[in-house]
């Protein structure tokens, strides 16, 4: 008897423990994400929908066709279309074809790709009215200069090198392409030289080393900037090329962005960003207006940060 | 360790619950409130005027008031099932960490009239050999009896307001229990209408549990009558309610009062010396201690009798006990009633006629659109019923907590605020619409009911189910013997004090 | 507890129920021919196959490059163990020696993967048993948080393709393991916490406790593993009883329960992820180069391009084969095994030296326990067999496959 009446008020105790634990939650923070209000942060290396880069600072297109992703692809969802081209003997691309319907995001094309052209980006939303939608062109794979540039930096992958020729350009590739391709080939060749050399020093001897010639190809870039009728958006895509911090990309981004609407003005902000003093005040902001996760970030560190400055590389793009 | 591990805490949410519910109860008691006055105060006001020495117009008038409960019942109970849907959404989800509907309508404030409106669009779908009629008549058996079983409470909260006072039944609690017991008999039907295997189970098991729980829930209320010494309901909860009594020493209404009181307990019930001896109003100060759940008055009488010296000290040491065993047997009666109310309305931990991971839906496995809505708006009216019944019997009807002096400026105040709008409406010719004691008893009692409401969602997000055999070991085993004990001991125990 | 609701001299006409493969509680798309008599089940016949994929046959359609993509797919709550197993036999053909590191990843990432297996368990069984629309949402906000970090690091948050034959694909991102620990600082409270409103709670223990009693010998014959047979006191896991990988440089305990049932498999699950907490924190601890900072910062750099060059420490690398379209094992054929949350998932290879497998054969812990579940379920009321079914913790594509 006093048994049963111990057990059962050991058994009321238990319960109300139990309410009191679930009535302690009703003040947490909600889980919920309200997701078309609030975009979920995504990783860099989150594989979203399939998407071809181009080459971040020339905008070539980067496909060189070898069909490796093609062959790899465990559903058989891309399809590759291309020719032989009469002047170099070499493959080149007609058309690009990725049944997203099929595609199970397994990433294997990603991975063979001898160039990094095929990407998952970190696009989700494909959902559309017919099956035929999801069939994507080349030139709704294609992407633009800054995003390829900006996942390039998410992913942490190897700045692609220049195709030795920039004039035999990919003809399809020309959509994304244009703007980048009355730009001197001396340029990214120069910088292309600069990364191999500055890699392997530590951290004390890489700005020595990499300033000089990063701020030769800066200048050479704000030359044909100056073509362009809407140079205020080619400031506001620096690409660093050595150390791929991001924050650094987005301070320049903002202070970019900040400036006016005239084309001097964007060449002052180049030359701002140059001037390594600004650096520290201004690298803390970007963290917020970035929708990256900040898993695929780096610190960044003062004198890194300084050294980054200087490398970077404004880019002119048509778009907008 | 610790600190990292400390969550963030969010009041907001909180906030939004607390800012939805207080409009949606403004709502529901604007509309209930200002429905009941037309219908049973102005209309009939307005065709006496017209009539003059028509008989037969005066009759009109005394039928529409008489039809007054009704019609403030079926305005209440769907105004208040939308909320309550609202409100079990929303709770659950704070209690769940989530945000719960919140786009339709600012906060989620329109989602259960848009599902709602959902439903009645959606198609009625007839399963294939199922028996129309019954499969029909199913939900309204279901729903019909929370309707009639309201309409005595309706007026044991409102203090007997003259609107409702129309049917002030003397076995109004028998009344309502009977009403409560009906539903089931629709969900039979229902399961056996449906022609699916796990319907049948489900009403079978509704059937079975229904009569398991009922004699429990059945013999707490008994109990508490025979405390009390009244069946009305009405009268149940003006007991519990120290504020008629407040302040009115030397006014009739303290004597008619008192007279009341002495009508419905019966001196000769009470152990000498009698509460008499010292004046009833002595209790209004006891606040919540008068309600039944703390023993009712027969406790707070011992306590004033203690107080004024009454007892020798034998006396009062073994009063005291009683009075001790009679708070310990009132807790448990209320803890018996709400077991077996939550048994009774298929509420989880008692969910077993649809329980999901054995029988699909149960009972209302086939249903869909209006009937299915039926359905869905009996259970909740349901839970809110057994809430004003355990409300009205145990947590003191429209009683406030408080002590009657602490609580008498606010009376004061509410009684300024009611004699103003009445005297704009005499004004213009019509008759008046608040009362202060009514005002307060009815958001007394909304208040205490949806906190037990609140407390079955915490209850419901909560814990897991029984299993069908434990459910009836549990009701037959341990409860069924624990009110007849309690039954024995409160007798005992009523006679003592 | 036996269940007497009928008498000797009370004949009742038996009801065959079908519950599934459409029913609200069964897990996937299992479908139990349920033989009643008044509430109690005499008969259980599950009918499998309604999600045959036939991954065995894929894995020798595909190129094994191919196929390791798709086994994430077999088991989909634990896939990387499923990966594990696969890339152990073809590394056990090859005689490939996995970097340290790399095994630490993948006994990181697995017993997370874990975890959140079991968190998953947690909650649905709660389903099971009616508490419908709490309890359940507790264990997946953590589940929520680790895949998160499963995203960050794998790409996606349950089809991970992380572990690959000969090691794995890439170092956790920056600040990776700094959120791990955080949330193994905050998970073994919230565990207190389900337990503060499961374990002790009156119903609960009066709906598992004796309930579904398995005992070992029923275990062993049909070939049951997992907490499942841990509950039945019989202590087979594989990470002690036959150790892989770094688990040998790992202090855990297996918990082993001797009540055998659904109560006891409820307590060794939780005991379990109590236990992948301990594992992950030496882990992060003993892990050869550290956290990414760490290895970064050793490097001198901040990007993954040195994390495979040729002067590193081996130990430190990831991969220990170059992972291409025509990734081919040499010919031969192997066996081998990992303790996946289910129990003993085991991989059996055949390969003629080609890009693609001459045979693939899984041994999914799904399958065997699911066997014995007519065992288990008769005799008791149709109420208990979700709630046995579930505390078994069958996959229905790890059965069907």
């Amino acid at each position: 008897m006093f048994a049963l009446v111990g057990r059962s008020i050991e058994s009321l105790r238990q319960v109300a423990r139990g309410l009191g634990t679930v009535l302690k939650h009703a003040a947490r923070e909600p889980i919920t994400k309200e997701f078309p209000d609030t975009m979920p942060q995504l990783a860099g290396h989150f594989r979203g929908r399939l998407a071809l880069a181009v080459n971040p600072q020339t905008g070539d297109h980067l496909c060189i066709s070898c069909l490796q992703c093609e062959r790899v692809c465990p559903d058989k969802c891309i399809q590759i279309t291309s020719h032989k081209s009469p002047e170099t003997n070499k493959p080149e691309l007609i058309n690009f074809k990725i049944d997203h319907g099929l595609c199970m995001f397994c990433g294997l094309c990603t991975e063979v790709c001898p160039t990094n052209c095929i990407i998952n980006t970190n696009d989700f939303e494909m959902a559309d009215y017919s099956r035929e939608s999801l069939v994507y062109d080349l030139k709704k794979l294609t992407l633009t200069q800054d995003e390829s540039a900006h996942y390039y930096s998410k992913k942490e992958l190897p700045m692609p090198k220049p195709k030795p020729k920039p004039a035999a350009k990919p003809a399809a590739g020309a959509a994304a392409a244009k703007p980048a391709a009355d730009k001197p080939a001396g340029k990214p060749e120069a910088k292309a030289e600069a990364k191999p050399e500055a890699k392997p020093e530590s951290a004390e001897a890489k700005p020595a080393a990499a300033a000089p010639e990063a701020k030769a190809a800066e200048e050479s870039a704000a030359k044909p900037a100056e073509t362009q009728a809407k140079a205020e958006d080619s400031a506001a895509k620096a690409i660093e090329t050595q150390a791929k911090t991001v924050e650094t990309a987005t301070k320049a981004e903002e202070t970019a962005a900040k400036s006016g609407e005239t084309q001097q003005k964007a060449e002052e902000v180049l030359k701002a960003a140059e001037a390594s003093t600004k650096t520290e005040e201004s690298s803390e902001k970007p963290e917020e207006k970035t929708r990256e996760i900040d898993l695929g970030r780096v610190p960044a560190k003062s004198d890194e940060a300084a050294e980054t400055k200087a490398a970077e590389e404004p880019k002119k793009e048509g778009e907008q | 360790m610790t600190t990292a591990a400390a969550a963030p805490y969010n009041i907001g949410e909180i906030w939004k619950f607390v800012r939805l519910s207080l409009i949606w109860m403004g709502i529901i008691f604007g509309a209930v409130w200002l429905v009941s006055w037309v219908v049973g105060a102005v209309i009939p006001a307005l065709i006496d005027q017209a009539a003059g020495k028509d008989a037969v117009l005066h009759n009109l008038a005394n039928i529409i008031r008489l039809l007054t409960p009704l019609i403030a019942v079926m305005v209440f109970i769907p105004i208040n099932a939308t909320y309550m849907v609202l409100a079990e959404r929303r709770g659950l989800a704070l209690l769940t960490v989530r945000k719960g509907p919140n786009r339709v309508g600012p906060d989620g404030f329109l989602q259960t009239g848009a599902d709602a409106v959902k439903l009645l669009f959606k198609e009625n779908i007839d399963p294939e050999g199922s028996d129309p009629l019954m499969f029909t008549l199913a939900p309204i058996i279901f729903f019909a009896p929370s309707v009639f079983g309201a309409i005595p409470l309706l007026a044991a909260v409102t203090s007997d307001h003259e609107l409702f006072h129309i049917v002030n039944l003397p076995t109004g609690i028998f009344y309502v229990l009977a009403m409560s017991s009906i539903p089931v008999v629709g969900i039979v039907m229902g399961g056996w209408a449906s022609n699916n295997k796990y319907s049948l189970v489900g009403g079978l098991r509704s059937a079975a549990q229904a009569i398991s729980y009922e004699i429990p829930l059945v013999l707490a209320v008994i109990t508490v009558c025979l405390l009390v010494g009244t069946l009305n309901v009405v009268d149940i909860a003006w007991l519990q309610n120290p504020m008629a009594l407040a302040g009115l020493d030397n006014s009739p209404q303290a004597a008619q009062a008192l007279q009341r009181w002495e009508s419905i307990r019966g001196a000769s019930h009470m152990a000498a010396p009698s509460i008499s001896s010292i004046g009833v109003n002595s209790l209004a100060d006891f606040g919540f201690l008068n309600w039944n759940i703390f023993g009712g008055d027969k406790f707070t009488s011992y306590l004033a009798l203690l107080a004024a010296g009454k007892y020798t000290v034998e006396a009062a040491i073994f009063k005291g006990l009683a009075a001790l065993l009679l708070i310990i047997s009132s807790f448990l009666l209320c803890g018996l009633y709400l077991t077996g109310a939550c048994a009774e309305i298929n509420r989880i931990p008692f969910d077993l006629p649809e329980a999901e991971s054995e029988l699909v839906s149960g009972y209302n496995t086939e249903y869909s659109g209006i009937r299915f809505a039926i359905f869905f708006l009996a259970e909740f009216t349901n839970l809110f019923i057994v809430s004003t019944i355990a409300v009205v019997m145990w947590f003191g009807g429209g009683s406030s907590p408080f002590p009657a002096t602490l609580y008498a400026p606010v009376m004061q105040a509410l009684a300024g605020v009611c004699g103003a709008v009445n005297e704009v409406l005499k004004g213009i010719g019509l008759p008046a619409i608040l009362e202060a004691t009514t005002l307060s008893g009815a958001i007394w009692a909304i208040a205490k009911t949806y906190f037990l409401v609140y407390f079955a969602i915490l209850v419901r997000g909560t814990l897991p189910r029984f299993r069908i055999d434990q459910l009836m070991d549990f009701g037959w085993k341990r409860l069924i013997p624990l009110s007849l004990i309690l039954l024995l001991t409160v007798t005992f125990l009523k006679e003592l004090i | 507890m036996t269940l007497e609701l009928t008498s000797p001299e009370l004949k009742t006409q038996e009801m065959i129920i079908n519950m599934g493969p459409q029913h609200p509680a069964t897990h996937g798309v299992l479908r139990l021919v349920v033989t009643l008599d008044g509430e109690i089940v005499k008969h259980v016949e599950p009918v499998l196959g309604h999600l045959h994929r036939a991954q065995e046959w894929q894995g020798q359609n595909r190129t094994i490059f191919q196929y390791q993509a798709l086994i994430d797919r077999v088991d989909y709550l634990s896939g990387m163990f499923t990966s594990w197993a696969m890339a152990r036999s073809a590394e056990e053909i090859d005689g490939l020696k996995v970097p340290k590191r790399a095994e630490y990843l993948r006994v990181i990432l697995s017993e997370m993967n874990r975890i959140t297996s079991h968190l998953l368990w947690l909650g649905t069984y709660l389903i099971d048993l009616g508490a419908m629309f709490g309890f359940p949402f507790y264990p997946f906000r953590e589940r929520e948080k680790l895949f998160d970090l499963f995203e960050a690091v794998a790409g996606q948050r349950m089809m991970f393709n992380y572990i690959r034959i000969g090691g794995v694909v890439r170092n956790p991102p920056f600040g990776w393991f700094d959120k791990l620990k955080q949330f193994l600082d905050e998970f073994p409270d919230r565990i207190d916490e389900y337990e503060a409103i499961v374990t002790e709670n009156p119903i609960f223990l009066k709906r598992t406790q004796g309930v579904g009693y398995l005992s070992p010998e029923v275990a062993m014959n049909y070939g049951m593993s997992g907490p499942c047979v841990r509950a039945s006191g019989i202590n087979l896991d594989l990470r002690k009883f036959k150790p892989y990988s770094v688990y040998p440089e790992i202090d855990f305990k297996v918990p082993v329960m001797q009540e055998g049932d659904t109560w006891a498999r409820y307590m060794c699950r939780i005991a379990e992820m109590r236990e992948c907490v301990n594992i992950i924190r030496q882990c992060i601890e003993k892990i050869p180069g550290g956290t990414t900072e760490e290895l970064r910062k050793t490097l001198g750099t901040t990007t993954p391009e040195k994390d495979d060059s040729k002067d590193l420490d081996p130990e430190w690398l990831l991969m220990a084969k170059k992972q291409n379209a025509g990734l081919r094992i040499k010919a031969g054929e192997g066996f081998s095994a990992v303790e996946s949350p289910r129990g003993t998932i085991g991989c059996y290879v055949v390969s003629n030296g080609s890009d693609k497998a001459y045979r693939f054969r899984w041994r999914n812990p799904s399958f065997c326990n699911l066997s014995a579940l007519s065992h288990l379920l008769v005799g008791s009321p149709i109420a208990d067999v979700m709630a046995i079914f579930g505390s078994i913790d069958v996959i229905l594509p790890d059965v069907d496959r």
